[in-house]
Order: structure tokens, then sequence, then C-alpha cells
């Protein structure tokens, strides 16, 4: 019981980080992301090729992650500079599935659709950390840096530019903000961080493939943020808890045959995702309809 | 002769894109409605053609009338159930590509659970392939889908010109207050709009089930293909949309010459992605990308 506790509270906290960091995109900037996935895959495809080859520790290891991500972060944001709404919806599309044909073809790399298993145990200077509670804290402390640095940045002078940007462009960049520039670097800042989780879900499973980092784990992350609340510190939060912990209260429901258990969380979350958008745009933790992505 | 054939599988691939995308392209060009959820009205439509005439034993063209009637109905209920209300308080982009995308995945999970997830076909005389010439196979319905594709067009054309509510459509397009003010209304015509880019989902999605075979993920790649089609094409442009769908066909297609077939769909999204960052109108489109 304990162990499936500590197992779930970790994967919360992975996909927090990955909630919040697709939060800083879609809900203070405006760029609609449907690739948050890929970096995910990134980082836990670098931490892993720079842990087993380098045998590097946890800090570089990530730092590698985060920093390649960064770089093929540009591939979104080179849309995102040209066109915004329905067409970089389209072009994050594209690239999510261009990233799992790439995942699963690319052997030499990535191991295929067969992953790579075996990955050392997360090691910084001095110890080593192996038990899932020590993990547990490892990933607590990741998503607390994480939220601060946005929680940071979104009260600074670049989240007040993001922001403006999001609501009015034109208007933004006569106000001389570098809208090129600072839509880059938010993309680049997200995706970097993104990229932290990918590197945690890589050193606990020791285990990665192409599954984990489809378009349904991109869905998955986005219904997160919008059940949640975009554009709120907390509400990403909110929506990620919520979505982890209904399969396992559907699991607990009398009646319910098990193959279908999948099925019937999706159908529950596109619901949810339907009238809140109907009812309550804002999302369940925001208030009302102010956040606008896109136009 | 490889390239041949495969030219020839991709202009029939092309087709059912290009039906699927027109009708996209009909409802996002006269109400700019983002109607993601066209993907689930090809995956409702070629799973009951597959039952009314596998399962239910059924005279196929009993199941184009079934498929067409649920087809539309799920149409005009987007329109009037969900869009509608949305857009009353909130005309927000993101907002209704959320919920079109939300009733995607509803609608994908429900007929995985009804119909099973397996890959499911109807098989009939047409889809056997017959060799022209020596190591070119071609099936009738190759035929029967481009054939099917140039009348769908011609009528949808013919429609869009000359009759009345034809018209009120290309206005609606082009300025909905003026459609307003000249007494029309916008949401009689935002229906005809929903229904008819709904129905030209089904003969591309009974192609389909008669040729590849459809599944419940199904939806979301013709989605994809659909949205991918009508900004190569150009927003905007029924046209456009067609080309487009019948480009993205072909190359996907195509493509198997010189790659590994896992590769067919990233070519399509390489393609979109050129277009979206060099010539993001389109090749026909009139508005520009970057608003």
């Amino acid at each position: 019981m304990w162990a499936y506790l500590n197992n779930l509270a970790v994967l919360i906290t992975i996909n927090a980080i990955l909630a919040v960091t697709l939060n800083f995109v879609l809900g203070y900037a405006g760029i609609f992301s449907m690739a948050h996935a890929v970096f995910f895959g990134v980082g836990a495809y670098t931490a892993t090729l720079v842990a087993m080859k380098l045998g590097a520790g946890f800090l570089l290891s990530t730092a590698a992650g985060m920093s390649v991500a960064a770089v093929i972060s540009l591939a979104l944001a080179l849309p995102a500079l040209r066109v915004r709404g329905e067409y970089f919806v389209a072009a994050s599309l594209g690239l999510q599935m261009l990233a799992v044909t790439v995942f699963s073809e690319w052997k030499v790399v990535t191991g295929g659709i067969g992953g790579i298993g075996n990955i050392p145990p997360a090691r910084f200077p001095g110890f080593e950390i192996s038990s899932p509670l020590q993990y547990l804290l490892l990933c607590l402390a990741c998503l607390s840096l994480v939220m601060l640095a946005i929680a940071v940045l979104v009260r600074s002078s670049f989240g007040r530019s993001l922001k403006a940007i999001r609501d009015d462009e034109t208007a933004a960049s006569a106000f001389g903000k570098n809208v090129a520039v600072i839509k880059t670097l938010a993309v680049a800042v997200s995706s970097a961080l993104a990229a932290v989780a990918g590197s945690l879900y890589a050193f606990y499973l020791s285990f990665v493939n192409v599954e984990s980092f489809t378009l349904d784990t991109s869905v998955y992350l986005m219904a997160m943020v919008i059940i949640g609340g975009t554009a709120t510190l907390l509400g990403p939060l909110v929506g990620t808890i919520l979505i982890l912990l209904l399969p396992a209260a559907l699991s607990y429901l009398p009646g319910l045959p098990q193959t279908e258990i999948g099925s019937i969380q999706q159908i529950i979350y596109g619901l949810a995702m339907v009238l809140l958008m109907i009812f309550r745009p804002g999302g369940l933790w925001g208030f009302r309809d102010q956040p606008k992505g896109g136009r | 002769m490889l390239l041949l054939q495969l030219l020839i599988n991709g202009l029939q691939l092309g087709a059912i894109y290009a039906l699927t995308a027109v009708g996209f392209a009909l409802i996002f060009g006269s109400t700019k409605v983002f109607h993601v959820a066209h993907g689930a009205a090809f995956t409702l439509a070629g799973y009951l053609f597959w039952w009314s005439v596998n399962t239910q034993k059924w005279h196929w063209a009993v199941g184009l009338m079934i498929a067409i009637a649920v087809v539309v109905a799920f149409g005009l209920f987007m329109e009037r159930c969900i869009y509608r209300p949305i857009q009353r308080h909130e005309g927000a982009f993101f907002t209704v590509f959320i919920a079109a995308f939300g009733m995607q995945i509803v609608v994908q999970n429900l007929v995985g659970t009804v119909f099973g997830r397996g890959f499911e076909t109807v098989t009939v005389e047409l889809s056997r392939a017959v060799e022209l010439a020596p190591g070119l196979f071609v099936a009738p319905i190759a035929g029967l889908a481009i054939g099917v594709a140039l009348v769908m067009f011609a009528a949808l054309n013919l429609f869009l010109s000359r009759t009345q509510v034809g018209t009120g459509l290309r206005a609606l397009a082009d300025n909905p207050d003026l459609v307003r003010i000249f007494g029309l209304e916008p949401t009689r015509l935002a229906q005809v709009a929903f229904a008819l880019g709904s129905a030209l989902v089904v003969p591309a999605a009974a192609i389909t089930v008669m040729t590849q075979g459809i599944n419940p993920g199904i939806g979301a790649h013709i989605m994809l293909i659909s949205l991918a089609a009508t900004i190569v094409g150009g927003i905007g442009s029924l046209k456009g949309a067609a080309y487009g769908g019948m480009l993205l066909g072909i190359a996907e297609s195509v493509a198997v010459w010189k790659l590994d077939p896992q590769w067919s769909e990233a070519v399509t999204f390489i393609i979109l992605f050129v277009f979206i960052i060099f010539r993001p109108a389109g090749f026909l489109g009139r508005a520009q990308g970057a608003k």
C-alpha cells in the first residue's frame, strides 16, 4: 500500500512539473502547444544517454537534457513567431507526430520501440538516490524549484511582457517589446523545465520508451492544465491531481470491467473539457473567463 | 512501375483526404469554427457503415444512409449545443478548440467501447486488385474513390454558385454582419454548413472501410490530415483544401518509394511545417497567416 501511494505521488509530482511548465506557454504566453510531451521525451532520452554513456550524475544529466530541449524548442518557437491560433496548433501537432516517429525509429539513440532499460540510479556528489521515498523527495524538490522559477518569471517584467503579447501582440510590439525574442525565450524556458520532468522520470523508472511521449501524453497534459485552470499557478497542480487520481478512483468502483477503465477515464476527461469550456472556460481553479490563448 | 503503383495508391488516398478536408474547410470557412471534431464524424461514419454492412448484413446503400443521418445529426448537435453556447459568451478560438477536442476524445473512446478496438474492414468485390500491367495492381475502388470525389466537388460547386443557400454560405464566409443586414439568418446558414461538411465525410469513410480498414484511433489521424490539408491549400479556399488533401495523400504514398513506411506520416508533417514557415497563406489562401 505504502509503495503504491509513493509511486502515485512520484508520478503526480512529475506530471505536475509538466503541467506547470505547459501552463507557462499556454496560459501566460498564449502559445497553444500540443507538443509538450516532446520535450518531456527529449529530457528523458538525453539524461539517460548522458548518464549511461558518460557516467554522469543527476545534475549533469538533467542540465544536458534541459539544454537539448531548449535547442529543439526552436522548432516550436519558429512557427509560433510566424503564425498564431489554429495554424500554430497544427504546427505543434505536426512536431509531436514527427517526434514520435523519430523516437521510435532512431534506434541507435532511443532504442526504438523497445526503449532503453537499466538506467543507473540518480547520483549526486557524495550519495546515491535509491529508495522510492528519496525519489519522491527529489521530485518534490524539483517541482518546488520549477514552480518558484515560474512564479518569479510571471511576476517579473518578462512575465508582464508575455501577458501583454498574449492579449495584444500588435500593441505590445508598438510599446517596444521585442515580440520574437520574448516568445522564443518563453518557449525555451518552458521546454527546458519540462526536460527536468523527463530526467526525473527516466531515473525513477530506470526505463524509457516512446510510449510515454506520444500525442496521448500531450493531450493528458493539456487536459490537466485546462481542467485545473490556465494562467493560474495552482490550477495545473489541481488538474494533475484530479486526472491522475481518476483511474485509481475508478478501479475501486464495483462492476466496471478492467479493460474499459482507460476508455471511461478518457471519456470523463473529454466530457469535462467540453462542459468546462461551455460553462467555465477559466478552469476549476481559475476565475471566470479571463484567460485567452490564441484568439 | 513501383512509382506508378504508389502514385495510383496516392490518388486514391488523396481523394479520401480531399473529401474530408473540403468538409472541414467548408465548415471553417463559412462559420469560422475550428471543427476539430470532424475526425470524430469520420470515425462514426466508418463504424456505422461497417456495422450495417458486416454485422447487420444490410445493403450498402442502407449503411450509407444510416451513416449520413447520424453524421449530419452529430454535426448539427455540435453546432447547436457546443459551439453556439461557447460563442455566445466568448468567441475565443482556444475555447472552441478545447471543446471540440474533448468531443473527439469522447467519441473515439465511446466507439472503442461499443464496437471494439481492432481493425475492421468490409470486404467487397470492388476492393479486389486486378493486375493491369506486370507488377501494377489496381482495384476498381481506386477509380470509384476518385470518381466519387470529383462528382461530390462538382455538386458542391454547383450548389455554392447556383442556389440561394449556397450563395448565402459564401456570403457568410466573407462577411457575417452583411448577411444579417440582408435578412438572412447566419445561424441557419451555419447549420447548413455543418450538415453538408459532415455529410462529405461519409463517402470518404465508407471507402476507407472498404480499403485500409478503420480503428477508433483513425479520427485523430483524419483530423490532423484535414487540418494540414486546409492549411497547405490555404485557409478559406475549398479548392485549396481539395488540392491540399490530394497533395498530402500522394506524398504519403510516394514517400514509401524511398523511405520506410513508418516515415510516411512524418512526410505529411514536414510538408505542413514547410508551408507554415515559408508560406502560411497556403497555395490558394486569401487570408494571411500572421494576424
